[in-house]
């Protein structure tokens, strides 16, 4: 079966038909993944294991089979990238289901310590999310056969974020409760957070509005410092998209949401135009703005006092509660963890959303909590692979741009609940309970899963030995 | 369930858990450290198998490549085939549609040149405004088109010779 390149015009295209169909040997990513995909079932089946040994000292089968749902659905997906893109990434899925199948477990734990059973259980609700999440990662990914198709829908895009931005202070819709954050919108009974699905919409309205514009971006004006600056003309976008950040934090009351919108565009305009001094006046005007909302706004201000002087016995027992309770979750934790189900994580308020990586770090220690940190690094990296790989500029900036939402996420929420930047209420991707989060990021999941198999195109020429 | 136990059960679970990110870590290691060089067919399809004897069909590859009307008649449309004219795989040629051709050492590259003087992201084949232009990646070695070196993306006209290493190419309809 020699296949070189007998090449008269006519020939190439009869030998490559008979090849592709002959030699189309892809199974081997997908063999790859299969394994991986069976080990991170059988991680998550040993956390929840650990957490019935620890809670109730015995297995009980009945919420065991939640872990056994996340792995069918995790080997259907396995199915439908076999049949549909068999190109694909082999690292993405693995990743993302131990990283869904840990936060389950943990959100299960702490049901288990706070008694919460049935559909009160944050962690049954959780299943019912991953599996719709999940179907529709799936859908997308098979609906989606052409990622190209998306940039015909820049602009569409556009208005799908502003509305989901918006959604939130539509009065009919708005949750009534007093939460500091209005991000929540509550539809028949559900609680959803648009804003985590404006995140890909954004991703792809600048990844197509940028590979239109970015010519003109990328021109230098005038020269400060040894930096050449953008010219005044072409700040329109960057002003815009600022103040569409500030009308967040000011409106909707979020500063995580607000940054992560921000810190997304800021990457995906130097990664497009490789200008660092968009960065530098990026971040210049976003600080510029925190610090003044910080100065106004009362809420704003008092997550920073609450940062910066969280162990003050003023604020200890007040506002910083929850923050100085993770802490002392995480030192609890020590280097290995108290073991699953051995901790006293329910402490701390909101421990199974916005503060999962306080009850993990309890539970699972330094040594666990830097093994989730290293599979969000593995993912992530996989995303810029994609981008860097990819044959056309609106693939790279959407892998890119995808990627680093999710980084950016991560470093949000942790940084927030380590106490290295102001706590603010975002998720924590896979691992958080809540639908929209997991939705979003099965998407983003989907998407780049998509992008992987049309980038994975082996040479099409090989040159040499 | 004994203290002892629940201690081996929660360091054994971590080490499992720090078993999957090294297992990552291996599969992906060919990215980190890069490919090891593999024969691949130089089939304009994309498949992947590996060919163990890729070497006898050279010789006739070349000729009908080079006995191919070098005058292509005149008309607007792009260069569809990008013809090697000198180096290992002399003769043979690839369909070019209008993606963009990424050159370079590297497994990931859609030409895919392994000597000692192609960078792993050597160059890359673009279509810009109707015509097919070669931007050098800042290689080692430089692109040399028409024997200059190729410092901007530069459009590449019919039947002109790419140099890249020991290989040399030209676009040909």
């Amino acid at each position: 079966m020699s296949t070189e390149a007998v090449s008269t015009a006519t020939g190439l295209q009869n030998l490559t038909g008979v090849i592709t169909l002959k030699l189309r040997t892809p199974s081997r990513l997908r063999n790859l993944e299969l394994g991986l995909l069976l080990f991170a079932i059988a991680i998550n089946a040993g956390s929840f294991v650990l957490v019935q040994f620890g809670v109730l000292g015995q297995v009980e089968p009945g919420m065991l089979t939640a872990s056994f749902a996340l792995a069918g659905l995790a080997l259907a997906v396995h199915v439908a990238l076999r049949i549909s893109a068999p190109d694909a990434d082999p690292l993405i899925l693995p990743i993302a289901t131990v990283l869904n199948g840990t936060g389950l477990a943990m959100i299960y734990r702490l049901d288990l310590a706070k008694g919460f059973e049935g559909w009160g259980a944050a962690s049954v609700r959780q299943i019912v999310w991953t599996t719709l999440a999940i179907l529709i990662a799936t859908a997308v990914l098979v609906a989606l056969r052409n990622y190209r198709v998306l940039q015909r829908f820049t602009y569409v895009a556009m208005f799908s974020a502003i509305v989901l931005l918006l959604l939130p202070l539509v009065p009919g819709l708005a949750r009534t409760d007093d939460v500091a954050a209005k991000v929540w919108i509550d539809v028949a009974g559900f609680s959803f957070q648009p804003g985590e699905i404006a995140k890909i919409a954004l991703g792809v309205f600048f990844a197509g509005y940028l590979v239109q514009h970015r010519d003109s971006l990328a021109v230098g004006g005038r020269k400060l410092l040894g930096m050449r600056l953008p010219r005044v003309r072409d700040l329109g976008p960057i002003l815009l998209i600022w103040a569409a950040a500030m009308g967040v934090l000011v409106f909707q009351r979020d500063l995580g949401t607000s940054l992560l919108y921000f810190g997304l565009f800021l990457v995906m305009i130097y990664v497009a135009t490789g200008r660092l001094s968009w960065v530098l006046l990026g971040l210049g005007l976003f600080l510029g703005g925190a610090i003044i909302a910080s100065q106004t706004l009362v809420y704003v201000n008092s997550r920073f006092t609450v940062w910066l002087d969280a162990f003050n016995p003023q604020y200890a027992d007040g506002d910083a509660y929850q923050l100085v309770q993770g802490i002392f979750g995480i030192a609890q934790g020590g280097m290995v963890g108290t073991g699953l189900g051995q901790g006293r994580p329910s402490i701390v308020p909101l421990a199974e959303s916005d503060f999962i990586i306080a009850s993990l770090g309890e539970e699972l220690g330094l040594a666990g909590l830097f093994a989730l940190l290293a599979l969000y690094l593995l993912l992530v990296s996989r995303g810029f692979r994609i981008g860097f790989a990819g044959r056309d500029d609106f693939g790279r900036l959407l892998a890119v741009g995808l990627s680093f939402v999710v980084a950016l996420q991560v470093f949000i929420v942790i940084g927030g609940v380590t106490r290295v930047i102001p706590l603010t209420g975002l998720t924590t991707p896979f691992l958080a309970a809540g639908g929209s989060s997991l939705i979003a990021n099965w998407i983003i999941a989907a998407i780049l899963l998509r992008l992987s198999d049309s980038v994975r195109n082996q040479p099409r020429l090989v040159v040499g030995p | 369930m004994s203290e002892l136990t629940l201690l081996v059960l929660r360091i054994g679970f971590l080490l499992v858990l720090w078993g999957f990110v090294f297992a990552i870590i291996y599969a992906l290691r060919s990215d980190l450290l890069g490919q090891r060089p593999r024969r691949m067919p130089a089939a304009a399809g994309g498949s992947p198998a590996p060919v163990p004897a890729p070497a006898p069909a050279r010789t006739q590859a070349q000729e009908p490549a080079l006995t191919e009307p070098v005058s292509a008649p005149v008309s607007d449309a792009l260069p569809g085939r990008l013809v090697i004219t000198s180096g290992a795989k002399e003769g043979t040629e690839l369909d070019l549609g209008r993606e963009t051709l990424t050159i370079g050492r590297s497994g990931d590259s859609g030409l895919v040149i392994r000597d000692d003087y192609t960078s792993t992201h050597h160059a890359r084949l673009m279509v810009w405004n109707e015509e097919w232009v070669i931007h050098d990646l800042d290689s080692t070695n430089g692109t040399f088109l028409d024997g200059r070196r190729v410092t901007v993306p530069t459009p590449v006209p019919l039947n002109t010779p790419v140099k890249i290493g020991t290989t040399t190419f030209e676009l040909r309809r």
